[in-house]
């Protein structure tokens, strides 16, 4: 099984990925991160809320899941105007990553479904 | 959710905001000395008195307690519970400290408050008006200022 830091480095190499974290899925506080692609200095670091949302978002969408009698969502994906924020669950934190839109979605999917079940 | 009671009307905004946005069940802004600037999720003016009282004197012991153990002060403190967590931090505001304590349940998360704590210090800065900025060191009737601070929230004491 690969610790959190190896996950992190695994899942940030994956084309198009700007950043992946670690996160408490219970908290929402970033357990590891990976730096963010092409930050700039001028622009302020996006993680901490997209951890601390993405982790509250996703603990909302087992409720939605649970309650339509789907049981545990698998992979959850966001897709916005300049990009995507990807979440898996793994026990008790949460895989995000944030994705540019060109990124190859499929590539990043399979890579964080691996990595939560810890099985690579 | 209950809209928050306040003594001093600027800080009624961003306490409103910060309450729907980290979804907290209760809370009180206060001075370090002590005095109820506003709240939400409390009906009962002994409930704010007991937490200012002891928001503060927190306060005073995880400062020096952090000086003692860190070589400078803690300033943000969390306990969770079974059901429901704490989280304690102080915000300043043009060289003005506040206390803030908030309650909240699995609703939220420690890390949504944070963020959202984070933006009402913002806002607290932004709308802080000019007179607040040399106001109020301990007069030393910690009493006397907790029991003004509350016939604020709740108003005089037989009309509460």
């Amino acid at each position: 099984m690969k610790s959190v830091s190896q996950v992190v480095a695994s899942l940030s190499h994956v084309p198009g990925v700007v950043a992946a974290m670690v996160v408490g899925a219970v908290d929402g506080l970033i357990v590891e991160t990976s730096a963010v692609l092409g930050a700039t200095d001028g622009a302020g670091d996006p993680r901490k809320h997209t951890a601390a949302l993405a982790a509250y978002l996703y603990a909302k969408v087992t409720r939605a899941s649970n309650a339509a009698r789907l049981g545990k969502p698998a992979f959850m994906r966001l897709e916005a105007e300049k990009g995507h924020i990807c979440v898996v669950g793994a026990r008790d934190v949460v895989l995000v990553t944030i994705v540019t839109p060109d990124a190859n979605l499929g590539r990043v999917r399979l890579d964080m479904m691996t990595a939560a079940k810890g099985d690579q | 959710m209950t809209s928050p009671t306040v003594a001093e009307a600027w800080v009624a905004a961003p306490l409103r905001r910060l309450m729907e946005d980290a979804r907290l069940i209760s809370g009180v802004l206060l001075y370090p000395t002590g005095r109820a600037v506003g709240q939400f999720g409390f009906s009962n003016a002994a409930d704010v008195m007991s937490i200012c009282a002891l928001t503060s004197a927190i306060n005073a012991s995880a400062r020096e307690l952090g000086r003692q153990l860190d070589g400078k002060p803690f300033y943000e403190l969390y306990h969770a519970g079974a059901e429901r967590q704490v989280f304690m931090a102080r915000a300043t505001a043009g060289g003005q400290e506040f206390l803030f304590v908030g309650v909240f349940d699995r609703e939220s998360s420690l890390g949504v408050v944070e963020i959202y704590f984070a933006e009402f210090q913002k806002a607290l800065e932004k709308l802080l008006p000019e007179k607040q900025a040399t106001v109020p060191g301990p007069s030393g009737d910690f009493e006397g200022e907790l029991n003004r601070s509350l016939d604020a929230l709740f108003g005089p004491i037989g009309k509460r």
